[in-house]
């Protein structure tokens, strides 16, 4: 893109106004985000509304690919699929906001939080896949947790719930999202100035008190951002509900590329779009649920201060 | 001083009406030794200053009174009479304007002075009622909905009292709080802190590295150096009576001319330096004793000169022949630099009448000069001056 600029710099410059270099760049992002990813999903949504002939296609639009995505049950799949990715980002927040706070603020000891550094990002240097297989050692018919059970005689046979089901998939989500959300909470909580917990105490407010007043406020801008980077990624996960899973708990997005798989191309891109559309509505949830705060800019603009 | 009757009337309260006192505090940052050894006291009403230069411990003898720092040692520290050592800083009866005033960011004008209140339980609209007075006390009631980043600096500077004024705490600790304002606007802010200190009556803990802003807002200053005080009283005494010559040099005195003792009777010393002996008040911290090596202070402004052939005609003053040096235009006044044989002297002129290259002496009143230890470092008896 800017090799091009270039080489075709002098006749750019005739034919195009002449403007700033931050229009320029501005304007070439622009071309490569609408090519790159606009382009391709709205080519998405538009296939899903086609209808397949053989091994042609018919331009007529129609619901035919949304019909058969919910006769087979799809509202199952998708009611699913939500519920087991907001489970688990609540679940996450729940978690990661704490422990967040406990880094920024409450650990003093350098070497302790480069190790929690180090233990957050080292399992990114794994496949996804191979960082979720771990748990079938630990969770399978013949796994380190049946075995102990049997050990101990707490139980006569195998618990097969402990893999190839919702359960499992709960804790693989976990694992593997622990770090996106803990991340941006935690960067926002560090750069809150211990000024204003000082202050706070100072004048009269119990760590409870400072911790719903000012720091949950001033982190809210991380707490958003972790939300949105735990919840639409683990909508578009294919791993962990195909391994942790299996056949009992399918979900959406391990789904599509079951049926890419197949050649099932009209459909995928029908559930592909429903995945879309989840998304936008989950980020217009959101935008309505920073509205009391003064919305999402107002709530960012905290960080400069 | 605008507050000197004031400042009569607390004088005139017994010895138990002290509201603070902190006795023996030390706090180390691992090797650094913050304070040594420290107790200060504060009356009822007071304006007392932590006045000295940058990393005396002034910071963290304040934030200990806060209770936002744990001393590392202490014997004592209770506020109204209560020990308050176990007390967390959010239940001490003592508010801080922080340097940086630490507005919430994420909070109105009007929020960030009520929060002391909020945290407190108190319900909406007695809140919005002391916040508006509180407003009103600094000049800032038509603020109130504004978000902490429309206000100017001086505008902060009042809302961060007005926030730790609303709980009416028995102390109000102010930690350089005039130090990101300009030369105007803090010299309009000296005047509304002294005013609004004497129309609420509490006592204020002011600390400052400006000697100046000491002098003119203090009943008392606490002068420190390295975590120990080294001089404390009321500003007259700092300013006349120096307890060593870092006291002196601290508090602006142009003029330290070092000799030793030669004699010592009724509190007035005197000193040889080369060839002259001078005579003033001793001021030291400890008795002066013959021999020992000694300082003369003497402010610009007390110099006077004698031109050619005009006789000085008073008893009990300083004469030193000189002749003239650099002068420096200073507007209102000259600074003017004499060469005498035991160095360079320096004299404030005002009167332009003057001819300064037409000398034959200089000299100051015994009464208008100190005469002070020659110790420049923390205090009496540490030698640890580099
Ligand atoms: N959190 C800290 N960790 C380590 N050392 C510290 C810390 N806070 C202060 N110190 C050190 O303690 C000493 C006293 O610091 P303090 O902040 O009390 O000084 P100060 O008189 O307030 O100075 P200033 O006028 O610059 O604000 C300094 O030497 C400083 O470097
Ligand atoms: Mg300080």
């Amino acid at each position: 893109m800017a090799a091009t600029l270039t080489a075709n710099d002098d006749v750019l410059r005739r034919l195009l106004p002449r403007l700033p270099a931050g229009v320029w760049s501005l304007s070439g992002f622009s071309v490569v985000w609408f090519g790159g990813i606009v382009i391709p999903l709205l080519a998405i949504i538009l296939v899903s509304f086609f209808q397949g002939r053989g091994i042609r296609i018919n331009i007529d639009p129609t619901f035919l690919q949304y019909e058969r995505f919910f006769s087979y049950g799809g509202g199952d799949l998708l009611a699913r699929s939500v519920r087991i990715a907001a489970t688990i980002t609540f679940i996450e927040l729940m978690i990661a906001f704490p422990f967040a706070l406990w880094l920024a603020k409450g650990c003093k000891n350098n070497m302790v939080r480069l190790l929690t550094f180090t233990a957050l990002t080292v399992p990114f240097f794994l496949s996804p896949a191979a960082r979720v297989i771990v748990w079938r050692s630990v969770f399978g018919i013949n796994g380190v947790v049946n075995q102990a059970l049997l050990g101990i005689g707490a139980v006569d046979e195998p618990v097969t719930w402990l893999i190839f089901s919702e359960f499992a998939v709960h804790f693989g989500f976990l694992g593997a999202f622990f770090p996106t959300m803990v991340w941006p909470i935690f960067l926002s909580i560090s750069l809150i100035d211990n000024d204003f917990l000082e202050a706070s105490n100072d004048l009269g407010a119990n760590r409870f008190r400072t911790l719903v007043h000012v720091i949950f406020p001033l982190a809210l801008p991380g707490v958003v951002a972790g939300i949105v980077f735990t919840f639409i990624p683990m909508l578009g996960d294919t791993v962990v509900a195909q391994h942790m899973g299996g056949n009992n708990v399918l979900m959406l997005s391990a789904q599509v590329q079951s049926l890419i798989g197949v050649s099932n191309f009209l459909v995928a891109a029908a559930l592909a779009a429903v995945v879309l559309g989840i998304m936008l509505a989950f980020q217009v949830l959101l935008w309505a649920a920073l509205k009391p705060v003064g919305g999402l800019n107002e709530v960012f603009a905290n960080l400069r201060r | 001083m605008a507050n000197s009757d004031v400042a009569a009337l607390r004088t005139a309260g017994s010895d138990g009406d002290q509201i603070l006192q902190v006795e023996h505090a030390t706090h180390r940052f691992g090797d650094v030794v913050a304070l040594d050894d420290v107790s200060i006291t504060a009356r009822r009403g007071e304006f007392l200053t932590l006045l000295g230069e940058s990393g005396s411990g002034k910071t963290t003898l304040l934030r200990i009174v806060a209770g936002l720092e744990r001393p590392t040692r202490i014997a004592r520290i209770a506020i109204d009479g209560e020990d308050v050592s176990a007390i967390p800083a959010s239940r001490r009866n003592c508010t801080t304007v922080f340097q940086h005033y630490a507005l919430f960011p994420h909070m109105s004008v009007g929020q960030n002075v009520e929060y002391g209140l909020r945290v407190r339980g108190i319900d909406r609209d007695q809140r919005r009622k002391r916040a508006e007075d509180a407003l009103t006390l600094v000049r800032l009631l038509d603020k109130y909905g504004r978000r902490v980043h429309q206000l100017s600096g001086g505008e902060r500077q009042r809302v961060a009292l007005a926030r730790a004024l609303i709980t009416e705490p028995a102390i109000l600790l102010l930690d350089e709080p005039l130090g990101a304002l300009d030369e105007k606007l803090r010299v309009d802010m000296q005047v509304e802190l002294l005013d609004l200190h004497e129309k609420l009556g509490l006592t204020f803990i002011y600390v400052t590295h400006s000697q100046e802003e000491a002098l003119t807002m203090s009943d008392r200053i606490i002068l420190m150096r390295r975590g120990r005080i080294v001089q404390e009283g009321p500003p007259t005494d700092l300013f006349d009576r120096p307890a060593s010559r870092f006291v002196a040099d601290f508090m602006g005195v142009e003029n330290l001319l070092e000799g030793t003792i030669e004699s010592v009777q009724n509190g007035t010393a005197s000193v040889r330096i080369g060839g002259h002996v001078i005579s003033g008040a001793w001021s030291g911290a400890g008795p002066a004793e013959k021999g020992a090596a000694a300082c003369v202070a003497v402010r610009a402004e007390r110099v006077r000169l004698a031109p050619h052939g005009v006789a000085i005609d008073e008893p009990g003053v300083n004469t030193l022949p000189c002749t003239s040096g650099a002068t420096i235009y200073k507007g209102k006044y000259l600074d003017q630099t004499l060469d005498t044989d035991i160095g360079p002297v320096k004299a404030r002129i005002w009167d332009r009448g003057v001819d300064v290259n037409d000398l034959e002496a200089l000299w100051w009143r015994e009464s208008e000069c100190a005469i002070t230890s020659n110790e420049n470092g923390a205090g009496a008896g540490s030698g640890d001056d580099a």
